[in-house]
């Protein structure tokens, strides 16, 4: 018996122990029922005679508006697609936008994109929701008091003359800028003062590793890393699939090494040591559970170990002896031997650190062939040292105007109450949030700017890769863009269009290959994209000489890691309940932030998921009481929360989901979404750190039950269903690299109980179309894009954390997260659950008013107009992807339901709903073959999650046409089905996982 | 005798409920069967005198039908493609080229003689008939009020424009996804499901437009084809809800 199959698999640790909190609870949960049955017949009666009363008379006359002159191109009713720049962070992949009747509905990734490559992260899929914010300001604010543009213009500029007469310090402090429109607009405002300054920060920043380089190669930049050029990956701490950077790009390139085949079983060897469980971490070949405080210690080893190698001098290291679990001398190896096809990265935010991490590569030969400096990213341009010395010079009362535009200044910022009182001291002060958020509030002016969906702007990610975004529509506030803003006070009337077209004509167009301005400018319109020469740069020969022996830190009982969580990596986005209401992909929590413990932390200090703890820094200045929160794989003496909590105004949300008797709202009074940790960020001289070693932990009196659904619609089946004969299987079939290149069908459980039975073979004629899906576990990283892509296109309510807590969360998509091993070291994999459109379908069966049937191609069709509600069907199916609708979710806000796809119907209380495959995608692109008289090209029809996976772990499309890409995954020796010993036939198809792990677990076999 | 005072009571009071009964079950239809609404419209639009009568193309008008789920209702820039020129019905119209045309012949008759009270009278007479026609007509009136132009033939904007609120007659639920491009791609003619829409004066909802309806209509294609064209015309839940 093949070792895999014994292995055992398990969400959460309740489940490992064996005292799973789902074990007796139904499916859909299950609330006692506290009206009597004499009443309820008694409402049923009075209502159906109303119901009946209300069929007859005519429905309410409705009235259609055409155009007065339509304009051309236009259809209502038709889809337009339009390509623009994702403004979610400064990664800025490439979007194909919807646009129906003016109002965009989707977020695509832009296929053609050399970065992004079609992908887009759930930041990026959210942002219709952003922009339908009915809390976002319509008008500027004046001293926290609504305004106009007019009397804020002319009280700024007034200002502005004061302060350019008298010569005071003008500060414009930016998150990343990628734009070149607007970074010239900037530097074009602050000259006419003299004592003026850009000063860029970042919400969780990367200055280190700008600073390492300006220290090793005598420029200031952020490399361009190609993870696709990479053959061993050693990431020490960095979660590049996660939130590091420009995670869609790096999914992608990682993507490249990771699917081996039968004729080519190779893959990249990937090797993450960190303290923290991370995303990346968790698709990582081999990880190491490393405290941060020992990066240092041990890049250090890894490069004398190299410098052995390679004849060059050691750093001195007394600096810990790094961890006794790594294998140095191998790592160095593995790395040495893929000289120039390696790559090194890290989150460490120690500069010198970072040089290490810069000589690493430098030995290796990477620089040039999988570090790009030549055309560095841009995506990341924080000066922490700048912003510290700002910090200094609020605090000494130097800054006469201060302008804040991108991340909440205040907000991701320690010190929060002596910054707050520096800057009441400043006599102009200028938000240009479209909110008033926490900076907002001292501010004198908030000057909105308008969503990225309403601006004409442009980026440049990386450099010579320039993108432009265009309107897709008109604002819906009197929001005004920065760019039109600092015109105006510079005493300039022109548009942002305008500013946008004549700094691409000065300088974008004569980098380019192109003719004429206006061909290039609408061929550049066109596509979203163009690649232009790069800025000329002096690089300086590597200086190993800048590296410095590491200086031993501060150590405490416990290493405190601040991050970001996928979806909210920034203070803004907590404003956006799809974010706010998916799970992460590791601890699976949603709406709140908490302390990542480990279970043996823990379990020495005495407490459990949601007990309250309170963390506080050694000299005891800052201190924070959060839920703690059990994490599998997390280093001992590692404590982690997550950034961008705590934001004001989320207590917005104390009322989303339904309103009943027993519901206990999101946010209690007076409090706000999670707590914001960012007083514990440590500030050195030069960085801003976000791991510190000298934080303590205790516990205090108090429970929180946190939101998550890491046990919720499990499909653990329990032995005594077997089918007879039959081993029940896991739902995770995996295997390592090295039996793979054996046997290209290794990880295969050896017990089959294959029955080919059909329960309606007349019902399923084969003919046409048969939808079917693959997903492949060796791409998918768990980034969790294409549930936010599912909950855009599918219309899935948003249900609030008290209902989340009940089990009744609507995501048609779950990832479910299976860890294997002993709680301490664990190895992850993740696996996109939905329905599996089963050709047996259990729930067809059970259904009493046939309101789930299977059609003619092979789709599960659920028919809600026909559903009463018995909830037989989701009790029948195995893989539990069937959400009820208890309530009727509140769409009472007009504005964010103009998201909402017109394609697909708003459901209402009391009937089941579940993954369509994209039904409507699907019609859509039959019809359109049709009207055109063309057939339906494979690749043609695309589900949203397989839009927008950037992994493209999803393949769609019709099995029964033989050279479809549906039907060549379904030919892959990976290729097996969930539980298809029960003769369940899904349409949908899984490829087993494989990890490039040495061949651990044959080794385990046999012991 | 009192007895049979009551029964004949009861008897009459028995026939009339009935006879209520049976009247008021002439007019019963489903709850949302709207087959005969016919609203009165912002502009008396007449498909008769358009469809019928001058043979305009449906889909010279709803041309997104080609295009889009909806057939669309014209917008109406797409009225002024003719309606720059035709300001008024074919009578008025023709009346008033009658009439321009007589004051024409009597100004050039007045020219050639000397002048004379009688003929005076009657171009007054003209004029004034002429001024007496209704030029543009009250409908188009609303038509060149929606551009916000005053006049058809130099249509320089004066005011803002505003659309035209036409009330929907063919108003499927929301959870019906019906989609025109797959019908006229077909081959499906617009009267299969709009009746005769040339003989309408007022546009009305010619048939039931039930699920049934529908079904039906696909069954039969599916059998019969259309216009002799086999056609796969599918009778799935998730053709029309999703």
């Amino acid at each position: 018996m093949s070792n895999e199959s014994q292995k055992k698999y398990w969400t959460s640790l309740a489940e490992k122990e064996g005292s799973s909190s789902d074990e007796n609870v139904s499916p859909q949960g299950g609330e006692s029922f506290s009206i009597s049955r004499r009443r309820f017949l008694e409402a049923a009666g009075f209502t159906f005679s109303l119901a009946a009363f209300s069929g007859c008379g005519r429905a309410p006359s409705e009235t259609a508006l055409p155009f007065t002159n339509q304009p051309e191109g236009v259809v209502p009713g038709r889809n337009m697609s339009y390509a623009t720049t994702c403004a979610g962070c400064p990664a800025n992949c490439g979007i194909l936008a919807t646009v129906r009747d003016g109002r965009p509905l989707k977020m695509e990734g832009l296929p053609e994109h050399p970065v992004s490559r079609g992908g887009l992260c759930a930041v990026g899929q959210a942002s219709p929701l952003e922009l339908y914010d009915s809390h976002r300001l319509t008008h500027p604010l004046m001293n926290g008091e609504e305004s106009n543009w007019d009397e804020v213009d002319s009280a700024i500029a007034k200002s502005l003359e004061e302060i350019a007469d008298t010569g005071g310090a003008v500060r414009f402090v930016t998150s990343t800028i990628t734009s070149p429109t607007l970074q010239a607009s900037i530097d074009g405002f602050l000259q006419r003062f003299p004592d003026s300054r850009h000063v860029m920060f970042d919400a969780l920043s990367s200055s280190a590793i700008l600073d390492a380089h300006r220290q090793t190669h005598g420029i200031r930049v952020l490399p361009h890393y190609k993870f696709e050029q990479a053959k061993v990956i050693v990431s020490f701490g960095a979660d590049f699939l996660g939130t590091w950077i420009s995670p869609v790009e790096f999914t992608a390139a990682w993507r490249t090494h990771r699917i081996p085949t039968a004729s080519h079983p190779e893959m990249s060897h990937h090797i993450q040591l960190e303290g923290r469980m991370s995303l990346t971490g968790s698709n990582a070949d081999k990880r190491y559970r490393i405290s941060p405080d020992d990066y240092g210690s041990l890049l250090t080893l890894l490069y004398n170990e190299l410098a052995s190698t390679a004849d060059q001098p050691p750093i001195d290291s007394e600096s810990g002896q790094g961890s006794p679990d790594v294998d140095i001398p191998a790592l160095a190896d593995r790395l040495w031997n893929a000289r120039g096809e390696s790559l090194v990265v890290s989150d460490c935010q120690d500069v010198a650190v970072q040089c290490v991490v810069n000589a690493i590569n430098q030995l290796l030969g990477n620089y040039g062939k999988t570090i790009d400096i030549e055309r560095p990213s841009r995506q990341r341009q924080g000066n922490d040292r700048d912003l510290l010395e700002l910090i200094e010079e609020l605090q000494a009362g130097k800054v006469a105007a201060m302008f804040v535009a991108g991340s909440d200044l205040t907000h991701n910022l320690p010190l929060h109450d002596e910054l707050a009182e520096a800057i009441r001291g400043v006599d102009l002060v200028v938000s240009f949030a479209d909110r008033n958020n926490d900076f907002g509030s001292l501010a004198n002016f908030v000057c909105p700017d308008h969503h990225a969906l309403e601006s004409w702007i442009d980026s440049e990610p990386i450099d010579g890769v320039v993108s432009l975004t265009q309107p897709m529509l008109q604002p819906l506030g009197g929001t005004r863009s920065i760019l039109e803003s600092l015109a105006r006070w510079s005493g300039r009337n022109d548009s942002s269009y305008e500013i946008l077209r004549s700094h691409w004509q000065q300088s974008i167009f004569p980098r380019s290959n192109g003719a004429s301005f206006p061909q290039f400018w609408d061929q550049t319109l066109h596509d979203g994209i163009v690649t232009v020469k790069s800025n000329p740069r002096a690089i300086e020969e590597f200086r190993f000489d800048a590296i410095q022996p590491l200086s031993e830190s501060a150590r405490g009982d416990f290493c405190l890691t601040l991050y970001h969580k996928i979806g909210l990596t920034d203070s803004r986005h907590a404003h956006n309940p799809w974010l706010q209401e998916l799970p992460d992909p590791i601890t699976k929590v949603t709406w709140d932030n908490y302390v990542c413990i480990s279970p043996a932390t823990a379990e020495a200090l005495g407490v459990t998921n949601g007990d309250m703890v309170r963390v506080a820094t050694a000299s005891g200045d800052y201190q924070l009481e959060l839920p703690a929160l059990l994490q599998a794989g997390q280093h001992d003496k590692v404590l982690a929360i997550a950034l961008a909590y705590g934001v004001k105004g989320t207590d917005r949300f104390a009322n989303v989901g339904p309103d009943w008797l027993e519901a206990i709202p999101t946010v209690a009074e007076g409090e706000l979404v999670g707590k914001n940790a960012a007083g514990f960020i440590e500030t050195t001289e030069d960085s801003l750190r976000y791991n510190r070693a000298d934080v303590t932990l205790e516990k205090v009196q108090g429970h929180r039950e946190l939101a998550t659904t890491q046990e919720h619609h499990s499909s653990n089946v329990p032995p005594s269903v077997a089918p007879h004969g039959a081993e029940v299987r896991e739902s995770i079939q995996e295997t390592s690299l090295a039996a793979f290149s054996q046997d290209s069908s290794a990880g295969t459980p050896e017990v089959h109980h294959h029955s080919d039975v059909q329960l309606w073979p007349e019902d399923h004629p084969k003919a046409g179309h048969r939808w079917g899906m693959a997903i492949d576990l060796n791409a998918c990283t768990g980034c969790s894009a294409c549930l936010i892509a599912c909950q855009s296109e599918n219309n899935v309510p948003v249900v609030g954390q008290d209902e989340v807590r009940r089990q009744r969360e609507m995501h048609w998509i779950r990832i479910d997260r299976y860890y294997s091993g002993d709680g301490g070291e664990v190895e992850v994999a993740h696996q996109p659950m939905m329905c599996q459109h089963c050709d047996n379908a259990p729930c067809e069966t059970v259904c009493p008013v046939l309101a789930t049937v299977h059609n003619e191609e092979g789709l599960n069709e659920q028919v809600y107009n026909r559903c009463v509600g018995t909830r037989y069907c989701a009790n029948n199916c195995p893989y539990k992807v069937r959400r009820f609708n208890w309530f009727e979710y509140p769409r009472d806000d007009t504005l964010q339901n103009l998201a909402l796809n017109p394609d697909v119907t708003v459901r209402s209380r009391g009937v089941m709903e579940k993954c369509s495959m994209c039904v409507q995608r699907i019609n859509e692109g039959k019809i359109e073959a049709k009207s055109r008289n063309e057939p339906l090209a494979d690749g043609q029809i695309q589900t949203a999650c397989q839009q927008s996976c950037p992994a493209q772990a999803i393949v769609f499309g019709d099995m029964n046409d033989s050279k479809s890409a549906i039907s060549t995954a379904l030919k892959n020796p990976r290729r097996y089905g969930l539980l298809e010993e029960f003769n369940f036939r899904p349409s949908v198809s899984y490829q087993r996982l494989v990890r490039n792990n040495d061949g651990e677990i044959e080794g385990d076999e046999h012991v | 005798m009192y007895h049979v005072v009551l029964r004949l009571i009861l008897l009459v009071g028995l026939f009339f409920s009935l006879f209520v009964l049976a009247s008021g079950m002439s007019g019963w239809r489903l709850p949302d069967n709207q087959q005969g609404y016919a609203p009165k419209q912002p502009i008396e639009y007449s498909h008769r005198l358009h469809a019928g009568e001058l043979q305009i193309d449906c889909l010279f008008c709803h041309s997104a039908a080609e295009h889009s789920r909806h057939a669309g209702i014209p917008s109406t820039d797409v009225c002024m493609k003719c309606h720059r020129f035709v300001t008024a019905s074919f009578d008025v119209m023709s009346e008033k080229l009658r009439i321009e045309d007589q004051i024409k012949q009597l100004r050039e008759r007045a020219n050639a003689q000397s002048d004379d009270g009688d003929e005076a009278t009657s171009l007054d007479d003209l004029q004034r008939q002429l001024g007496e026609l209704k030029n543009p007509s009250t409908e188009l009136e609303k038509l060149y009020s929606s551009l916000g132009i005053e006049s058809p033939t130099e249509p320089v904007p004066s005011s803002v424009d505003s659309s035209i609120p036409w009330v929907r007659v063919h108003n499927l639920p929301d959870y019906v996804y019906f989609d025109h491009r797959a019908h006229v791609a077909a081959g499906v003619t617009c009267q299969r499901c709009h009746g005769p829409v040339e003989s309408m004066e007022r546009m009305r909802q010619f048939e039931t437009l039930s699920m049934g309806w529908c079904v039906n209509c696909h069954r039969e294609s599916t059998e019969n084809g259309i216009n002799g064209q086999a056609v796969q015309a599918s009778i799935d839940c998730t053709v029309c809800h999703y």
